[in-house]
C-alpha cells in the first residue's frame, strides 16, 4: 500500500504545474470555443495565460476563440500587434483555431482590418458555429444603428443557441467597473426576447458567472492577462467568481447542454458546469413579431404577453446592485 | 362660497376660485413644458434647423473624405497592421490637408452648439443622468486638451458613450462619431480619430 501511494506521489510530482484537468465531455461533433478579454497587454501574465490556453488545446482541440475586448492595450503599431497578439497566441494560430474579436474601450479601429481577428471591417458582426451564432458588439458605442441591427440579426435568427458577446459586462461584482447599468436597460430586453442564452462579457479584471438573469447566463472573462486581485464584492447576483489569477473561459456546446470551465493561469480549474437550453425554445419565439406600441414592444400572437420597451432606465430594474 | 350648517364649504358658487386654480395648473403645466405652446413649437423649429444645419455640415465633411478617399489605396482586411496603419495615416495626413483651415465652431456654430448643450442637459438631468454619467467613468475617461484637425491619440481610451444620449442626438454616418472627451463633447472621424470640431465643456459636470 505504501509502494502504491509513493508511486503516486512522484507520479503527482511528475505532473507540470501547469497541467490541467479538462472537465468538458468532449463529445463528437461539439462546438467548442474560448472566451477571454482584456489580455493585450504583452505582458507575463498574457504569455502565461496563452502558454496555458495552448496546452489546454493538446487536451480539448477548441476551434475558436472570442475576445471580449481590450485586446489591445496602450500602443498600437506593428509592433504590438505582434507583441501583443502574434506572438503569444502563435501556437493556436498555427493550429488553425481562428479569433473573432470585439472591441473594447482600449482598442483601435485598426483592428477592425486585422483580419486574425476576424472582424471584416466591423465593429459589431454576427457568425455561425455548428448550431450557435454569435454575436459580437461595440459596446463603447451602442448608437440606435446597432441596436437595430441586433434586433434584425437576433430576430432572424434560427440558430439553437444565441451566444452575445462584448466589453462591457451588464452583471458584474467587479470593484473596478460593476455592471453597465444603462447598456442592460437597452440590451436585456433583447436578450430575452430573442432567446439569447449566453452573454460573454470583460472590462472587468477578474472571472466572474452570474446566477441566470431572466432566463440569460451572463459571465466575465477580463482577466486575460490583467488582475485585479480582490475586485469581487458580494452582490446577490454572483453565482462564482475568481480574483485571485488570470482566467480563460473554455466552452463545450452539445446538443442542448453547454458545458464550462474556467482556468487559470496555472492551469486550475476554478469554476466548472453546464448549462441546458430550454427545449423547444427556438421554435417558440420567432413565430411572433414585434411592434412598437407607444413605449410598449407587443408581440402580435396573442400567446405572448407584452414586455414593456425600456424607455425609461427605470424599468428594468437599476437599482439592483447600485 | 356656500354654507351647510352654518359652515362655509365650497360648491357651486365656487366657480371663479375653480377656474383660478385650473389656470394656476395650467400656468405651471406649461412652465413645466418651456411656454405656451406657440413658443414651444418655436423652440422646436430652431433645434430641429440647428440639427439640420448639424447634419448638413457633417454630410459635408462625409463628402470631402471619400473624394480624399479615392486617393489612398482602400481598406480592406489584411494580415499585415503595418499596411492599416499607413492607409489611415495617409488618409489622416491629406484630411488635416483638405481641411487646413478648419478650426472650432465650423460643425459647432454657436447655434448648434446650444441646442447640442441644451439636450445634452436634459438626457442628463433627473434620475437617468445618473446612469449616464456611470456609463462615462466605466470607460475609463481621460481628459486632454484637443485641437480641431488633430487625431485622438491612439495609446489613450476613448470614452464609452451613453447609448441613452446618442438616441437623442441627430443620427450621424458610421464615418463619424460622437465622443466625451474630459468634460468637451466632440465630433470625430470614427475611423481616423481625427478631431471634426468640439463644444468646449458640452459634457454638464465634471465627473469626479
Amino acid at each position: 500500500m505504501r509502494r502504491i501511494l509513493l508511486i503516486l506521489f512522484l507520479f503527482g510530482l511528475a505532473i507540470p504545474p501547469g497541467a490541467q484537468e479538462v472537465t468538458l465531455p468532449l463529445k463528437p461533433d461539439s462546438v467548442r470555443f474560448v472566451a477571454f478579454g482584456d489580455m493585450g497587454t504583452g505582458g507575463k501574465l498574457q504569455y502565461e495565460v496563452a502558454q496555458q490556453m495552448a496546452e489546454y488545446h493538446q487536451k480539448f482541440p477548441f476551434d475558436s476563440v472570442v475576445m471580449l475586448g481590450d485586446n489591445l492595450y496602450g500602443g498600437k503599431s506593428p509592433t504590438d500587434f505582434e507583441k501583443k497578439f502574434a506572438m503569444p497566441y502563435r501556437p493556436l494560430l498555427d493550429a488553425g483555431v481562428k479569433f473573432h474579436a470585439a472591441l473594447g474601450n482600449h482598442d483601435s479601429p485598426d483592428e477592425l482590418l486585422y483580419k486574425p481577428f476576424n472582424m471584416n471591417g466591423q465593429r459589431f458582426y454576427t457568425f455561425k458555429q455548428g448550431k450557435v451564432r454569435f454575436f459580437a458588439l461595440d459596446s463603447n458605442y451602442m448608437d440606435p444603428a446597432q441596436l437595430k441591427w441586433l434586433e434584425t440579426e437576433l430576430k432572424n435568427s434560427g440558430s439553437d443557441w444565441k451566444i452575445a458577446f462584448f466589453h462591457h459586462p451588464l452583471y458584474s461584482s467587479g470593484a473596478a467597473h460593476g455592471s453597465s447599468l444603462e447598456l442592460r436597460a437597452l440590451l436585456e430586453p433583447l436578450f430575452v426576447k430573442y432567446g439569447v442564452q449566453v452573454v460573454l462579457s470583460g472590462h472587468d479584471h477578474s472571472y466572474e458567472r452570474v446566477k441566470p438573469q431572466k432566463g440569460v447566463h451572463y459571465f466575465t472573462a477580463g482577466s486575460g492577462g490583467k488582475l485585479m486581485r480582490g475586485n469581487l464584492r458580494n452582490t446577490e447576483f454572483r453565482a462564482a467568481g475568481f480574483d485571485q489569477d488570470c482566467v480563460f473561459l473554455a466552452i463545450e456546446i452539445a446538443g442542448d447542454q453547454l458545458y464550462f470551465q474556467a482556468i487559470s493561469r496555472t492551469g486550475t480549474t476554478v469554476d466548472s458546469g453546464m448549462i441546458t437550453r430550454p427545449s423547444g425554445e427556438n421554435e417558440k419565439k420567432p413565430q411572433a413579431r414585434l411592434t412598437r406600441d407607444g413605449t410598449r414592444l407587443r408581440w402580435l400572437t396573442s400567446r405572448i404577453p407584452a414586455v414593456p420597451f425600456p424607455s425609461r432606465l427605470d424599468s428594468v430594474g437599476l437599482a439592483r446592485d447600485s | 362660497m356656500t354654507r351647510r350648517n352654518g359652515v362655509p364649504t365650497r360648491g357651486r358658487g365656487s366657480r371663479p376660485g375653480l377656474l383660478a386654480g385650473l389656470a394656476l395648473a395650467m400656468c405651471v403645466s406649461l412652465m413645466a413644458q418651456g411656454g405656451p405652446p406657440s413658443q414651444q413649437n418655436e423652440k422646436e423649429r430652431e433645434r430641429d434647423q440647428a440639427f439640420k444645419d448639424f447634419q448638413a455640415r457633417v454630410k459635408a465633411y462625409v463628402q470631402l473624405r471619400k473624394s480624399v478617399e479615392t486617393a489612398v489605396p482602400a481598406a480592406k482586411p489584411t494580415d499585415n497592421p503595418d499596411q492599416i496603419k499607413a492607409r489611415r495615416l495617409l488618409l489622416a495626413q491629406k484630411m488635416m490637408v483638405a481641411r487646413k483651415d478648419a478650426k472650432r465652431g465650423d460643425i459647432f456654430t454657436r447655434e448648434i452648439s446650444e441646442e447640442f448643450r441644451k439636450q445634452i442637459r436634459r438626457t442628463f438631468s433627473g434620475r437617468e443622468g445618473r446612469v449616464l454619467r456611470r456609463t462615462i467613468r466605466e470607460g475609463d475617461p481621460v481628459k486632454l486638451r484637443l485641437l480641431v484637425n488633430q487625431t485622438y491619440p491612439e495609446d489613450f481610451p476613448v470614452t464609452t458613450m451613453p447609448p441613452t444620449l446618442l438616441a437623442e442626438l441627430p443620427k450621424l454616418p458610421p464615418e463619424v462619431e460622437y465622443r466625451v472627451v474630459g468634460r468637451d463633447f466632440v465630433l470625430q472621424d470614427a475611423e481616423l480619430r481625427l478631431v471634426l470640431d468640439f463644444i468646449r465643456e458640452g459634457y454638464p459636470k465634471p465627473y469626479h
